[in-house]
């Protein structure tokens, strides 16, 4: 069955995040200046206005807690429709909580899910060139 | 600055018919609300001199409301915005009369909100929201498309932290549609609700359910802002500005990257210190109710109930009718209508003009009331109005 689902569109600030999860690899970008994450990746650090960043490779062992989430039980964007219902959660990650990433944990009963349950960064396959980091 | 506390005032309010289909265009309904809102502060239409409009590009330009209404304006200013965009143009519109640019401001929001483009979502392009949003393909990829579930990854950790429950989302809900009962042209007009009902509705995303979400309507509303020294010389009484917060922000557009802070925060001290009162001097609130959630984080932001005690706060019924502050006495966005605020910004000026008096709807003896705006976590704004 083909992926119905929106695929990440790379651009010139993120792309270095999406190729790395293509490889099922996290990079992230990183302030030279203030020495913080700055995710999501943008033109210049969002903290201290820096455009002095680079990328940090965090590798492919990735944990995280559940910091927030909710259940969707509508599809609310088109794709989605088998989908329900579907977790989005603010992910915390476990070397560095300060960053917070978004993701829909997978493989987990609903009534399990809750603030604090640990995850593991997993990739999703989209097709034979894109992948996208989630999480179970 | 000069300070500009009571210097201005709001002279007028209207609003069109509501409906879930007008079969007519923003530009009609612009003009009825207009109208209503010029007869209710008495003024002759070519005094307005000054037009602003805020829209999601589903509404008509403020020049061509004007031309309308037969008025040649010397402003015009059509912004693209939602919540907390009146409170916003209000302080814009007293910046202009202060330095002399026009006199009269109508500020007005119209949408076909149910039959033409809905808040809400439905038949966007995915790809054209993963570029319109800063940082959308860092959501959109994972079904997150709806402000109700941005909102909702707040409220679940906020509940998380503070011990607030889904019960006391439905106290909000609850409380809103209880109002909504005493206004003939709120869309819950005869459908109160009760908490069993609240209870047993299913949820659209946890932690919300249909009822924590805010209605989708057509309509329009308008409201005319001048000076005190204009307003004196007409006829009705005037809600007058004590203290506006335009706009302020936190974070920046990733704003789901630290759901522990909303602007909210901020505006409330710097509407306070302009106003000149705390939250104890509040009568009536009309708090910006887009989803159940944000009106409990605003509680607590405007330090209404402390941290911790909002639940009991509103399981009290304080925002009913007799309680320690009714809130959103037309049924707020909950219960009533949608015009991303202002129709909640309409209410109060309602209720501090003491519009209802001799009626159940009357907020008793309401000196002081608190408008508050919220465009997301990221971007809020506040006034104060006294009689």
């Amino acid at each position: 069955m083909s992926y119905e689902k929106p695929i990440p569109l790379k651009n010139e600030d993120n792309a270095p995040f999406w190729d790395a999860a293509d490889r099922h690899e996290l990079f992230l970008q990183k302030c030279h200046t203030c020495q913080q994450f700055a995710h999501p990746p943008g033109p210049a650090c969002a903290k201290c206005g820096s455009s002095d960043l680079t990328w940090e490779n965090l590798g492919t062992d990735i944990k995280g807690r559940v910091y927030s989430y909710v259940i969707s039980h509508r599809p609310f964007l088109p794709g989605f429709q088998n989908d329900t219902p579907l977790v989005i959660a603010v992910i915390e990650l476990a070397t560095y909580p300060e960053v917070k990433m978004i993701g829909n944990i997978l493989n987990h009963a609903i009534e399990d899910i809750h603030i604090g349950m640990e995850v593991e960064m997993t990739w999703q396959k989209i097709n034979d060139g894109r992948s996208l980091p989630q999480w179970e | 600055m000069e300070n500009i506390k009571n210097k201005y005032a709001i002279v007028g309010v209207g609003e069109s018919e509501r409906s879930k289909k007008s079969g007519t265009t923003p530009l009609h309904l612009a003009l009825d609300a207009a109208r209503a809102a010029i007869a209710d502060a008495g003024l002759e239409t070519k005094e307005i001199d000054g037009f602003m409009s805020y829209s999601e590009n589903d509404s008509c330009p403020a020049h061509q409301l004007s031309t309308y209404l037969g008025v040649r304006p010397k402003y015009v200013k059509d912004i693209m915005g939602g919540g907390s965009s009146t409170e916003m143009l209000i302080a814009d519109a007293i910046g202009l009369i202060e330095t002399g640019q026009v006199n009269t401001v109508l500020i007005y929001r119209s949408m076909n909100g149910r039959s033409g483009v809905r808040m809400g979502g439905g038949g966007w392009d995915v790809n054209m929201l993963q570029n319109a949003m800063d940082g959308g393909s860092f959501l959109i990829p994972y079904g997150a498309g709806s402000p109700g579930q941005w909102f909702g990854l707040f409220a679940t950790r906020h509940m998380h932290e503070t011990g607030l429950t889904k019960e006391h989302l439905g106290h909000v809900c609850v409380s809103f549609y209880e109002h909504a009962q005493r206004n003939p042209k709120a869309f819950f007009y005869g459908k109160p609700l009760t908490m069993e009902a609240y209870h047993d509705t299913p949820d659209l995303s946890f932690p919300f359910n249909k009822h924590d979400f805010c209605l989708e309507s057509d309509e329009a509303n308008a409201i005319i802002v001048t000076s005190a020294k204009r307003a004196e010389q007409l006829p009705n009484q005037p809600a007058y500005i004590m203290g506006i917060a335009a706009r302020q922000c936190v974070s920046h557009a990733h704003y789901w990257t630290n759901v522990d802070e909303v602007a909210s925060d901020y505006v409330a001290k710097d509407v306070y210190k302009k106003a000149g009162v705390t939250a104890k001097d509040l009568d009536v609130a009309s708090i910006y109710d887009c989803y159940s959630w944000v009106v409990l984080r605003q509680l607590e932001a405007y330090e209404i109930a402390k941290r911790g005690e909002v639940g009991d706060f509103v399981a009290d019924g304080h925002l009913k009718m007799g309680g320690k502050l009714p809130s959103n006495t037309a049924g707020g966005m909950l219960s009533e209508g949608y015009t991303h605020g202002m129709n909640n910004v309409i209410e109060i000026v309602r209720q501090i003009r003491h519009d209802y008096e001799g009626s159940d709807r009357q907020v008793k003896d309401c000196e002081v009331g608190l408008c508050t705006g919220w465009a997301g976590p990221d971007i809020a704004g506040a006034m104060i109005l006294r009689n």
